[in-house]
């Protein structure tokens, strides 16, 4: 016989014994493993996403409002680039009657196609077809050949809130016939939000875009895939060398009056960047600023609308030098009877700091009177001002801001048929930079006298200086960051391994008490081997030899348990994490590197678990193995457990008292497990010192004391794991989001604002959309910005969260949303986010801390509009807001860095009584923009829906544990009763009734389940206490009263059901024992 | 040479001197030996009697190396045992020692054979598995289980478990055999005839013996008696 054989003998022998260490071995496998593939599925689902979402496109030049050549591409080959002009819109599926905003247009020919997944193959719709993807098609209930209609407004060349940007929000409809639904293979996932939620897409042929939207040969977004891999400093020089001076934006043209060369942007008003960088190459280049006046009036008297031009005397030869009055046509002079040194005042609309439309004016003395001829009269001062400079009219002006055409005289209309545009007015250059720049710009044109350079020179020039970056066309490295962004913020094998720790801990237990039962069963085997003198070292590699050919199988078996366990956790993901109506997102994936390191992590543990267990039984003597049998050797009582108790309930409390440093998270489970383990060292040294204390006589009480220390290891194993449990899911059920009517409260999440609207195009004015006695309170607009929505509903790893804008004083002014926490040296004050050197931000702490994974008065690097960084400090948290997922910042120092920025795509609105009705008006006023209504509170119960289904796992998880605890009770009531079956036979032929028998079980199991949840609960409240709000403890605390009773009941049962097993059979034991 | 020194004609294979062992129990020490002396020749067979808890099965623990003394030596063979490592203690017992337990102690899974063969899975045994082998058929057929080599324990009873037993004992050639209580769960013929197997064993293969027992028809067999009282050994036969 070999060691070997006498393994396998062991093994087939004790089978029955083996079968609880076999049961913990594949229960803690199964959790073990279930939480690596989770892991492993959520990180190969979001890849696959990233994948289906970006296809073969590595790159993409985004010019969001600025328009370049979709001729670009064709120059752009060797990329493989794609012209795409991108829109958003609302699309009503014609025959059903259903709408779905914030739906992604997207104008696209052949070649987007091709850099779809897989081969790329698909055609493009033509002439009046309409694909769609399938997540719009399920929203919609929509089929091929069914009739689609979009709405959008038509894209403005500038930001439509800008004054004299053209004719206010023209709604283009545009419809079509569905002809093919896009899958995932058809490159129907596309997007370029990082987040695992499907958009709804509409293709559309970019020639038919262009024409509705009057950008003929336009696109804003330009895919491209490049092969080589280049870097981005090197793809954005490939593709500078390829720019026109249009797909920047800028004409060159002559002025022959001003024997100059004028350069103009399509913009109207030059970006700051472009301007500078012109001025920079060309030093004489006069900057010109022409601007339209409300009024012009002297002298009791007043011209209306009127063009006004600022220009410095090198380019106005007529201003002069050292003057800041004005300089009137003749025209404009004999109309308000004004001669030098009389006083001229200029009213003119002006952007205030909420973006609203003002009137101001500006009084000026007259410097002097200029003929109406030569350079004065010159129709090119004027910029192509959109709805005013194609007018015939000025009865057909539309030029975005309020005209009054009734002040219109005859006299005004032939000047414009004779002149039109010709400014009546000229300013110093300063002068009409302090009244007339706004954030989109401070000059209208550029002028670069003809002896520097011609019109030719200027533009070849131009191009050699400019960059796609300087025109705010930005590359953005999608691909890269794409697959970056898949690599979710939340580690999904660690979460559900921290959340599965108590279940496996428990597994653990459990093993290593069937282990243990099944070494003490062996124990004077043991000792006769020893007393055989076989050596120690040799029986205890017997002994793992055999425990790891159990653990093996056993973990073979939960490799195989845990595949189904990680479908029933990914089914749970799915209820947080999957787009309504899109199907089952998240597909199973396991790398064979996390199973095999999995499964040899998780025999190492418990070979580690089996090694401890069994070493201490190869330490006790022979001897006493031998003798003892089955029997725990029960030491003196160590006189310093009291003290470790004492002591590591102190350094609970220390924790507690430590959550700043150690974090909210960290300090509740470091205490609580500190308040466990003094339970516990509590529970061992009253087992110890009831063991040893004198007695008044023998009671079932007291033979339940003596036979609960008796086996001190096994009371404190079921105690433990049961204690471990209620901790576990007390807690937990303590942190349950409760989403209530505190929304109405001014310090709440929703800020006492009852809707939270999302618009599809900008809302300009939205204070007009809030009139007509509708019944709503007060509209809070908040400009939407770049960054990725890093809320809990995105999956995706987000760097830069979405910014939103407000006027930051309307919220100190209310005193709305909780502030939780601000940097060192500020007030707790939304007037935070003005001050500062450098931007600033408020989140929410949930996004802080579990997506950004960052500390209050760090930076995140934003790129501002022409690509350039800049950084956001984090200067504050708030708590449990509408804002999840979002940066709020101050308007103001928003469109410093974002001029061209539309108007409010999120509005939050206060309502009147009638909440259901206010909603249905809400939608009904925004249904050209597109608007989507949602209550702040089901906002916020979708926020607290999402923790609450990480606790409702850690609760089912728990659960499960506790129920492996309680199995643990029933085990050790069994194996108690089995071994003791003797007693009880002594017991009865001495004529103990039977009754006496069963109250002393009872009484011991009672002391184990009392002791278990009294730890567990008191270790629980201690530590929860602290981040408890009142409110949330006393509706949790029927919840909390409610499991701890059923975890106390579910251990009394298992107890029973060992009970049952074993009783009759050790009552038995007594016609053997006769 | 007091009372608890070998007969005349035997060499010294046991000398233990001032011998003590105490043990802890929860509220006080009990003092279990306390300045034992015992010499015991090669080839001689000792009774040890004694009444319940006078700490024999401490003593032959004691001896057998599976314990170690609080105070005293014990020399077995020339060699203080009391200092061995529990490597040189298990080598100690696996080459020089057989034991007989009241118990039996025979592992459950194991037949009759393999139940003798098990001192051998120490695994450093100069003689080859067949021999210890055949060795173990002997020792069987001299224990009369020759018939029974492929059963199981619980399908013996308790005279044939502790034949077996005894025979697992001798496997090894020991130079001492150590028995507790060895009739101590046996009616009156399978207490006769394990006696009668153990004294021949010790007249026809010169086997040390020390056996520790209640029955005193037994040790009177046996020859010299030793009753273990306060701590101590009186030698009250021989």
């Amino acid at each position: 016989m070999t060691g070997t054989s006498f393994v396998l003998r062991g093994l087939r022998f004790y089978r029955g014994s083996y079968a609880g260490v076999l049961a913990g071995a594949a229960l803690g496998a199964m959790v073990l493993l279930g939480a690596l593939m989770a892991g492993d599925s959520v990180k190969g689902t979001l890849r696959q996403v990233a994948e289906a979402r970006l296809g073969k496109v590595d790159a993409v030049l985004a010019g969001g409002d600025r328009m370049f050549r979709s001729a670009l591409a064709d120059d752009l080959e060797e990329l493989k680039a794609a012209p795409v002009l991108f829109l958003k819109a609302t699309a009503t599926a014609q025959g059903s009657g259903r709408a779905l905003g914030n739906v992604q247009v997207l104008g696209v020919d052949k070649r987007f196609w091709k850099l779809g997944p897989g081969k790329g193959k698909g055609k493009a719709p033509k002439e009046r077809e309409f694909f769609v993807n399938k997540h719009l098609a399920r929203s919609l209930n929509l089929g091929a050949g069914e009739a689609l209609v979009l709405r959008f407004e038509k894209p403005a060349v500038i930001a439509s809130d800008a004054p004299l940007a053209g004719k206010a929000a023209e709604l283009i409809v545009l419809g079509g016939e569905v002809r093919k639904i896009c899958g995932k293979k058809r490159f129907g996932h596309f997007s370029l939000e990082n987040s695992q939620l499907p958009q709804a897409t509409v293709f559309v042929p970019i020639e038919r875009l262009q024409q509705a939207i009057g950008f003929e040969g336009k696109a804003n977004l330009m895919l491209l895939r490049d092969r080589m891999n280049r870097s981005s400093d090197d793809l954005s020089a490939m593709i500078r060398v390829r720019c026109s001076l249009a797909d920047y934006g800028l004409t060159v043209e002559d002025v022959p009056l001003a024997d100059a060369v004028e350069v103009r942007t399509s913009r109207i008003f030059f970006d700051r960047k472009v301007a500078d960088v012109i001025r920079e190459s060309f030093p004489a280049a006069q900057p010109v600023i022409t601007y339209m006046a409300n009024t012009i009036a002297a002298n009791g008297r007043e011209t209306p609308y009127s063009m006004v031009t600022a220009a410095g005397p090198e380019t106005a030869s007529f201003l002069p030098a050292d003057s800041n009055g004005a300089v009137l046509n003749a025209w404009e002079a004999e109309d308000l009877g004004a001669k030098a040194g009389d006083e001229l005042r200029i009213d003119y609309y002006a952007l205030d700091a909420g973006n609203r439309l003002v009137e101001r004016s500006a009084t000026f003395p007259v410097a002097g009177v200029v003929p109406l001829e030569g350079l004065a009269a010159d129709q090119q001062w004027m910029p192509d001002f959109p709805g005013v400079a194609e007018a015939e009219d000025t009865a057909d002006w539309d030029a975005g801001v309020p005209i009054d055409l009734k002040r219109i005289r005859d006299k005004d209309e032939a000047y414009w048929d004779a002149h039109r545009g010709t400014p009546k007015v000229f300013l110093p250059l300063e002068m009409g930079r302090e009244l007339f720049g706004n954030r989109w710009g401070e000059f209208t044109a550029l002028r670069i006298p003809v002896a520097v350079a011609s019109k030719e020179e200027v533009s070849e020039r131009l191009l050699g200086v400019m960059t796609p970056a300087v025109a705010g066309l930005v590359l953005q490295d999608v691909g890269r960051r794409g697959m970056a962004a898949a690599a979710s913020p939340v580690d999904f094998a660690g979460l559900f391994l921290g959340m599965s720790l108590f279940l496996m801990a428990a597994a653990v237990a459990l093993t290593a008490m069937m282990f243990r039962f099944h070494i003490e069963l062996r124990n004077r085997e043991s000792g006769l081997l020893a007393a055989l003198g076989i050596p120690a070292a040799k029986v205890l590699r017997w002994r793992m030899l055999e425990g790891l050919c159990v653990v093996a199988v056993g973990t073979g078996i939960g490799a195989l348990l845990a595949v189904a366990y990680t479908r029933v956790l990914l089914g749970f993901l799915e209820t947080i994490w999957s787009a309504p109506g899109s199907g089952s997102l998240f597909r199973f994936h396991v790398a064979p590197a996390t199973l095999v390191g999995g499964m040899a992590g998780f025999v190492c543990l418990m070979m580690l678990v089996i090694w401890l267990t069994a070493r201490k039984q190869a330490r006790q003597s022979a001897g006493l193995r031998l003798e003892a049998g089955t029997e725990e050797l029960v030491r003196t009582p160590a006189k310093a457990l009291p003290w470790w108790a004492l002591g590591l309930a102190a350094a609970g409390l220390g924790a507690l008292g430590g959550t700043a440093v150690l974090g909210a998270a960290g300090a509740f489970f470091l205490a609580g497990f500190a308040f466990l383990l003094a339970g516990l060292a509590a529970y061992r040294w009253e087992l110890m010192r009831r063991v040893a204390g004198a007695s008044d006589g023998l009671s079932p009480r007291r033979l339940a004391e003596l036979n609960c220390g008796r086996r001190a290891t096994r009371s404190l194993v079921v105690a433990g794991s049961l204690a471990c449990g209620v901790f576990l899911v007390v807690s937990v059920a303590a942190f349950r989001q409760h989403t209530g009517d505190e929304w109405r409260e001014r310090d709440s999440g929703a800020g006492g604002f009852a809707f939270w609207v999302e618009t599809t195009s900008p809302v300009d004015d939205p204070a007009l959309l809030m009139d007509e006695g509708k019944g709503f309170g007060r509209v809070l607009p908040l400009r939407v910005g770049v960054g990725d929505d890093a809320s809990c509903f995105n999956l995706n790893s987000v760097v830069r969260p979405r910014l939103l804008a407000t006027d930051v004083s309307a919220l100190t002014e209310l005193g709305a949303f909780p502030i939780k926490n601000v940097i060192d040296g500020c007030g707790k004050s939304w007037n935070t986010l003005r001050e500062g050197e450098v931007m600033r931000a408020f989140v929410d702490e949930s996004t802080l801390l579990w997506v950004l994974k960052k500390k209050l008065g760090e930076q995140v690097v934003y790129q501002d509009e022409w690509g350039r960084e800049f950084p956001v400090e984090i200067a504050g948290t708030l708590d449990g807001t509408v804002f999840q997922g979002s940066f709020v910042v101050d308007e103001a120092r928003f469109l410093e860095h974002y001029p061209s920025a539309g108007g409010a795509r999120v509005l939050l609105v206060e309502s009147g009584p009638d909440i259901e009705g206010g909603r249905a008006v809400l939608q009904r006023s925004l249904a050209d923009l597109g608007g989507s209504v949602t209550s702040t509170r089901e906002r916020l119960e979708a926020f607290n829906g999402v923790e609450n289904t990480y606790i409702a796992i850690f609760h089912v998880l728990g659960g499960l544990g506790v129920i492996v605890g309680s199995v643990g009770v029933g085990l050790v009531t069994a194996r108690n009763l089995a071994e003791r079956r003797y007693e009880f036979a002594v017991l009865h032929t001495v004529g103990v009734p039977g009754g006496i028998t069963r109250r002393v079980v009872l009484l011991e199991v009672g002391q184990l389940i009392r002791w278990g949840l009294g730890i567990g609960l008191a270790a629980a409240i201690v530590a929860i206490l602290p981040s408890l709000h009142a409110g949330g403890f006393v509706r949790s605390a029927v919840w909390i009263g409610l499991l701890v009773l059923l975890i106390g009941l579910n251990a009394w049962f298992c107890s029973w059901l060992g009970y049952r097993r074993q009783i009759n059979r050790a009552l038995s034991a007594r016609q053997e024992f006769q | 040479m007091n009372s608890n020194s070998p007969s005349d004609d035997a060499k010294p294979m046991i000398e233990v001197s001032d011998l003590s062992k105490n043990y802890e129990t929860p509220g006080e020490t009990v003092r279990v030996l306390a300045g034992l002396h015992l010499v015991v020749g090669a080839g001689e067979a000792v009774a040890i009697v004694g009444p319940s808890g006078s700490g024999k099965t401490t003593l032959l623990n004691l001896l057998g190396a599976l314990d170690r003394p609080d105070g005293g030596s014990i020399r077995i063979g020339g060699d203080d045992i009391s200092g061995f490592s529990p490597e040189e203690a298990g080598r100690f017992r696996n080459r020089s020692l057989g034991f007989i337990f009241q118990q039996h102690h025979l592992l459950p899974q194991l037949s009759v054979l393999e139940n003798v063969l098990v001192p051998r899975l120490a695994g450093d045994w100069e003689e080859s598995a067949a021999e210890t082998e055949a060795r173990a058929r002997d020792l069987l057929a001299m224990v009369g289980l020759e018939h029974r080599l492929g059963h199981l324990p619980w399908q013996l009873s308790g005279g044939e478990k502790l034949r077996t037993a005894v025979a697992r004992a001798l496997v090894n050639r020991p130079d001492l055999v150590l028995a507790d209580e060895p009739t101590g769960l046996l009616d009156q013929a399978a207490s006769d005839k394990v006696a009668d197997l153990l004294l021949e064993l010790n007249r026809e293969q010169g086997v040390t013996m020390i056996v520790v027992t209640h029955n005193m028809a037994l040790a009177r067999r046996i020859g010299r008696v030793f009753e273990l009282q306060d701590g101590g050994l009186k030698e009250v036969a021989g």
